[in-house]
C-alpha cells in the first residue's frame, strides 16, 4: 500500500513536468508582456527590466533556465511585485484558501451526501422533491449569483454577516457558503440517484428480511455502496476547493490563491502562473491518490497496488 | 434530538445578529479600500496609482503641491535657479528625521537618484530625471561614474541639481515619489526586503505597522514627523478589489472610504457621504495617421467634427467633463476654448472635399481595451460616425496586454488612450504627442509642434508660454488633428461622515496628514 502510494507520487512528476511546460509555452504565445504598460518605456528601460528578470534569452534558453530553478525548487520572481518570490506569495494565499477551501468541502461533503441520503431513502416524497428542486437551483446558479444573494440577504438585509474580508470566523461563513453551494448541490443529486439505486439492490432486501434494522441497513449496506461513486466526485472537488476560487475570493475579498489564476495571467505575471498552476497540479495529483486509497477502504473488493496471489 | 439542534440553530443566529461583533468604528482610525495589493513601497521603483497612495502617507520629496497644484517647500525650506536656469540649489529644512531618529541629509537624495537611475536598479520611471546631466546616459550604460551626473551634496543641507537644459516644472518634478530621499544603510542591510515592516524606515506623517501582503497595510501616526504628529493614529488600507463589495462594506460600516463602482454613482450622487473630484485625466481617440483614410488630415478633422462630446456625460455619469482641447482643465495654461467643436454640416464638406464616398468607404474600425466605460464610448462614436458621416464603423475590444501590445507594434486606425498627469506642468500632456515620444501611437510628427513644446518647457515667462502651449494644442487639436481629445474624467468617493477634512487631489492623490476621523 506505502510502496503504492509513492509510486502514484512519483508517477506525479512527469504530469508537473507536462503542465510546466504547457503553461510555459501558452503564456508566450499569449500577446503583450509583463512590461507593456499604459505609459511606454523608454527603450533602456525596458532594457534594463529584461535583464533584471532574465528575459533577454531565446525562448529556449529561458525555458532550460525555469526548469533547472524548478528543480531547485525555486519558482522565481513575481514580475508584478517588486522583490516578492512567488514562493512567499503562494505562501501567504495558500494557507487561506486551504481554510476556506476546507470549510467549504466540508459543508459540500456532510450537506451533499445527508440532503442525498435523505432525499434518496424518501423517493418521491415533498422532502425528495424539495431537495431535487433546492440542488436544482444550486447546480444552476453560477457562485456570483448565490455570493450576490447571500450578501444581500446576511450582510444588507439582515445585517448578521460581514460581506467581505477575513478577519475571522464570522468572516468565513458567506465565501464558505458560497463556494459549497454548487459541490453541495452536485453532491446531494449524485448521493440521491446512487442510493436510490442500492436500495433496489437484492442484498439491501435480503438484509430488511432478515430483520435487520432500518438504520443499520442505511448505515452498512446503502451508504457505503452508495458513496463509492460519490467519492469519485470528491477528489478533483478537494483540489478545486483548496485552490481557492477567483470568483469567491473576488466577491468577498478572501486574500487566498485563487484571484492569482486570473490577475497573474493579466498581469503576465509569468512565474506566478506559473507557480499557481502547478500547486493546483501538485493538489489534483494528491487529491486522486487520497481518493483512490479510500476506495480500497470502503470496498474490500478494490486492492490497490497488487495484492499478492 | 431535533428540538436540540433548532434550538442550537436559533441561539447561533441570535449570537450573531445581537453582538454585530464586526461593524465597530474606532475613533482615529481611517479604514480605506486600496483596491490592490501595492506593487512595490519601494518608492525608487513604484510606477502605479496603488503603490502612490501607500508612499505618500510615508515619505515626503523635496517640495509639495499646494492647492492651486504650484510647488511649495515641503524637505527643501527653499530653493534657488541659477540665471541660465540650469541649475537648482535645494536648502534643505532643519530638524528632520527619519523614524529612526537618523537626521536627514542632503546626500540621501543623491543615494536615492544614484539608485533609481542605476541600470540595475531598473527604474521604470528612471525617466523623470532624464533632464538631469548625464542621467540618461548612466541610466542606458553608457556611462559609468555616477560623480558625472548632475547631482551633488556639497553639504548635509544643500543638493544641488544641474539639468541639460532649463526645465521651469523641475520643482514640480522632484515632488514625485521615485525622487524621495533614500537610506542607502537600510537598503543594503535588508536587500529586497528592506521595505517590509519592521526594515522600513521613513519619514512622512505616519510609519509602516503591518502588511498582510494582498489584504491590508497598517499605517501608524509617525511620533517623529517634523511637522507634528498627525490627528489619526492608524490608517488600514484593505484590499478589496470587487468595487461593489467595497461598497457594501462601507454600507455596513466596516470601510471609511472607497471610490464607488461606475453603476452605483448615480444612486450615490444626492447622498452626503458622495466626493466628486475632477481629475488632470484626459480621455483621448487617436488616429493612425498611416493607415487610410485617415492619411489624409481631411478625413481626421471630418471625424473629430462628427463627435458630439456633449452627450458623455449623460451616457457615463461618472462625472465627466467634454474637452475639446488636450491640457486638461486645472493644469496651469490649459485652454479649453481650443479644439474642433461638433459640426456635422462641416465635417460631412470635409469629407466630400477629400474625394469620400462614405457609401464606398471600407469600415472604419475603433479598437478599444475590454471595459464596460470603453465599451460605451466606443458604441457611442460608433453612432455619431454613422449617423452624422454615413461610414461603416466596426468596434472591436482586446485584453489591455494584447491592446498594448498592438499598439506599440501596429496601431489600428482608431483607438482610444488616456492620460493622468504625473506632475501639474502641460509638458506631462504636451509632450506625449512630439515624434520621439513612446507614448505617441498616432505615428503623426510635426516638427513646429515639437519645438513650440520644447520651446515651453524651458520658458520661464507665463505669458509667453501660454502663448507657445496655445499655438501647439492648435496644432495638435485643430489643423493635424493626429488625435480627438473626449473628455476629462472625474474620480467618485463614498465618504463616512465621521470622516473630516479628506480633500482629494486632481491628481487623484491622497494625504491623510491632516485627515481626522470621529
Amino acid at each position: 500500500m506505502i510502496r503504492y502510494a509513492l509510486g502514484r507520487v512519483l508517477a506525479g512528476i512527469p504530469v508537473l513536468w507536462v503542465v510546466a511546460t504547457v503553461t510555459f509555452a501558452l503564456l508566450r504565445f499569449l500577446p503583450g508582456g509583463p512590461f507593456d504598460k499604459e505609459r511606454v518605456l523608454p527603450p533602456e528601460i525596458r532594457h534594463n527590466l529584461e535583464r533584471r528578470y532574465a528575459l533577454e534569452g531565446t525562448l529556449a534558453h529561458q525555458y532550460v533556465d525555469y526548469l533547472e530553478r524548478l528543480a531547485r525548487g525555486d519558482l522565481g520572481p513575481s514580475y508584478k511585485y517588486v522583490g516578492r518570490d512567488v514562493a512567499d506569495i503562494l505562501r501567504d494565499a495558500v494557507p487561506v484558501s486551504l481554510e476556506l477551501g476546507a470549510a467549504a468541502f466540508a459543508l459540500a461533503v456532510v450537506g451533499g451526501i445527508g440532503l442525498g441520503l435523505a432525499a434518496g431513502a424518501r423517493r418521491d416524497t415533498a422532502v425528495d422533491r424539495s431537495i431535487a428542486l433546492g440542488s436544482l437551483v444550486g447546480v444552476s446558479a453560477p457562485s456570483f449569483v448565490v455570493g450576490a444573494g447571500l450578501i444581500l440577504c446576511f450582510g444588507l438585509g439582515l445585517g448578521w454577516l460581514p460581506a467581505g474580508l477575513w478577519e475571522g470566523p464570522l468572516y468565513a461563513v458567506l465565501p464558505a457558503c458560497t463556494l459549497a453551494a454548487l459541490p453541495l448541490a452536485y453532491a446531494a443529486q449524485l448521493t440521491r440517484a446512487q442510493v436510490a439505486g442500492v436500495m433496489d439492490q437484492d442484498y439491501v432486501r435480503t438484509a430488511r428480511a432478515l430483520g435487520v434494522p432500518e438504520a443499520r441497513v442505511r448505515r452498512r449496506h446503502v451508504l457505503r455502496n452508495a458513496l463509492l461513486a460519490v467519492m469519485t466526485y470528491f477528489g478533483p472537488l478537494l483540489a478545486i476547493l483548496l485552490t481557492g476560487s477567483f470568483v469567491v475570493e473576488r466577491i468577498f475579498a478572501v486574500p487566498g490563491m485563487g484571484r492569482y489564476f486570473v490577475t497573474a495571467v493579466t498581469n503576465r505575471d509569468y512565474p506566478l502562473v506559473l507557480g499557481v498552476t502547478l500547486v493546483y497540479a501538485v493538489l489534483v495529483v494528491l487529491a486522486n491518490l487520497a481518493v483512490d486509497l479510500l476506495y480500497a477502504w470502503l470496498d474490500p473488493r478494490i486492492r490497490v497496488g497488487g495484492a499478492e496471489r | 434530538m431535533r428540538r436540540r439542534a433548532t434550538g442550537l440553530a436559533l441561539a447561533v443566529v441570535l449570537a450573531l445578529g445581537c453582538s454585530r461583533g464586526f461593524e465597530r468604528a474606532p475613533a482615529r482610525e481611517l479604514r480605506i479600500n486600496l483596491e490592490t495589493e501595492p506593487p512595490t513601497l519601494d518608492w525608487n521603483l513604484a510606477t502605479d496609482g496603488v503603490s502612490i497612495v501607500a508612499i505618500e502617507q510615508l515619505m515626503r520629496g523635496l517640495t509639495r503641491l499646494g492647492p492651486d497644484l504650484r510647488p511649495e517647500p515641503d524637505l527643501a525650506e527653499h530653493w534657488d535657479v541659477s540665471a541660465d536656469g540650469r541649475t537648482y540649489t535645494f536648502q534643505l529644512r532643519d530638524g528632520v528625521v527619519w523614524s529612526d531618529g537618523v537626521p536627514l541629509r542632503a546626500q540621501q537624495f543623491v543615494d536615492s537618484w544614484q539608485r533609481l537611475l542605476a541600470p540595475a536598479t531598473a527604474a521604470e520611471y528612471a525617466y523623470f530625471l532624464f533632464g538631469v546631466h548625464n542621467a540618461r546616459a548612466y541610466n542606458g550604460g553608457k556611462l559609468a561614474d555616477f560623480s558625472q551626473v548632475g547631482v551633488r551634496a556639497p553639504d548635509d543641507r544643500t543638493l544641488v541639481v544641474e539639468l541639460d537644459a532649463p526645465l521651469v516644472y523641475f520643482p514640480a518634478l522632484v515632488n514625485f515619489m521615485v525622487t524621495f530621499p533614500l537610506r542607502r544603510d537600510l537598503v543594503e542591510r535588508f536587500g529586497e526586503r528592506w521595505t517590509e515592516p519592521g526594515n522600513l524606515v521613513t519619514l512622512g506623517p505616519f510609519v509602516l505597522a503591518e502588511w498582510r501582503h494582498d489584504y491590508r497595510l497598517v499605517l501608524r501616526a509617525n511620533e517623529r514627523y517634523w511637522a507634528g504628529r498627525p490627528p489619526l493614529d492608524r490608517i488600514t488600507a484593505y484590499m478589496v478589489q470587487e468595487g461593489s463589495t467595497a461598497l457594501v462594506l462601507f454600507e455596513q460600516g466596516l470601510l471609511d472610504l472607497v471610490r464607488i463602482p461606475p453603476l452605483e454613482i448615480r444612486r450615490y450622487t444626492e447622498r452626503p457621504e458622495y466626493l466628486r473630484q475632477p481629475l488632470l485625466r484626459g480621455y483621448y481617440y487617436g488616429f493612425n495617421v498611416r493607415k487610410p483614410p485617415f492619411d489624409d488630415v481631411r478625413v481626421r478633422r471630418a471625424f473629430a467634427l462628427a463627435i458630439d462630446r456633449s452627450q458623455f456625460p449623460a451616457l457615463l455619469r461618472g462625472g465627466e467633463q467634454p474637452e475639446s482641447s488636450w491640457i486638461p482643465p486645472g493644469m496651469p495654461d490649459a485652454n479649453p476654448e481650443l479644439g474642433l467643436r461638433f459640426d456635422p454640416e462641416q465635417a460631412r464638406a470635409l469629407l466630400r472635399e477629400a474625394g469620400i464616398d462614405p457609401a464606398q468607404l471600407a469600415p472604419v474600425k475603433i479598437v478599444y481595451n475590454s471595459d464596460q466605460t470603453h465599451k460605451l464610448v466606443a458604441e457611442k462614436v460608433q453612432a455619431f460616425w454613422r449617423d452624422n458621416l454615413g461610414v461603416r464603423v466596426e468596434v472591436e475590444n482586446r485584453e489591455w496586454k494584447v491592446y498594448l501590445k498592438e499598439l506599440s507594434t501596429d496601431p489600428p486606425a482608431v483607438f482610444r488612450m488616456g492620460w493622468g498627469a504625473d506632475f501639474p506642468d502641460p509638458d506631462n500632456f504636451m509632450n506625449l504627442f512630439t515624434s520621439e515620444s513612446e507614448n505617441n501611437h498616432t505615428g503623426w510628427g510635426n516638427r513646429d509642434y515639437d519645438a513650440l513644446v520644447a520651446r515651453a518647457a524651458r520658458e520661464a515667462d507665463p505669458a509667453e508660454r501660454q502663448r507657445l502651449y496655445d499655438r501647439a494644442q492648435r496644432i495638435l487639436c485643430e489643423e493635424d488633428v493626429p488625435i480627438v481629445p473626449l473628455f476629462v474624467t472625474a474620480a467618485n468617493f463614498a465618504v463616512q461622515p465621521r470622516v473630516r477634512d479628506f480633500r482629494p487631489s486632481p491628481m487623484d492623490l491622497f494625504f491623510f496628514e491632516q485627515v481626522r476621523a470621529e
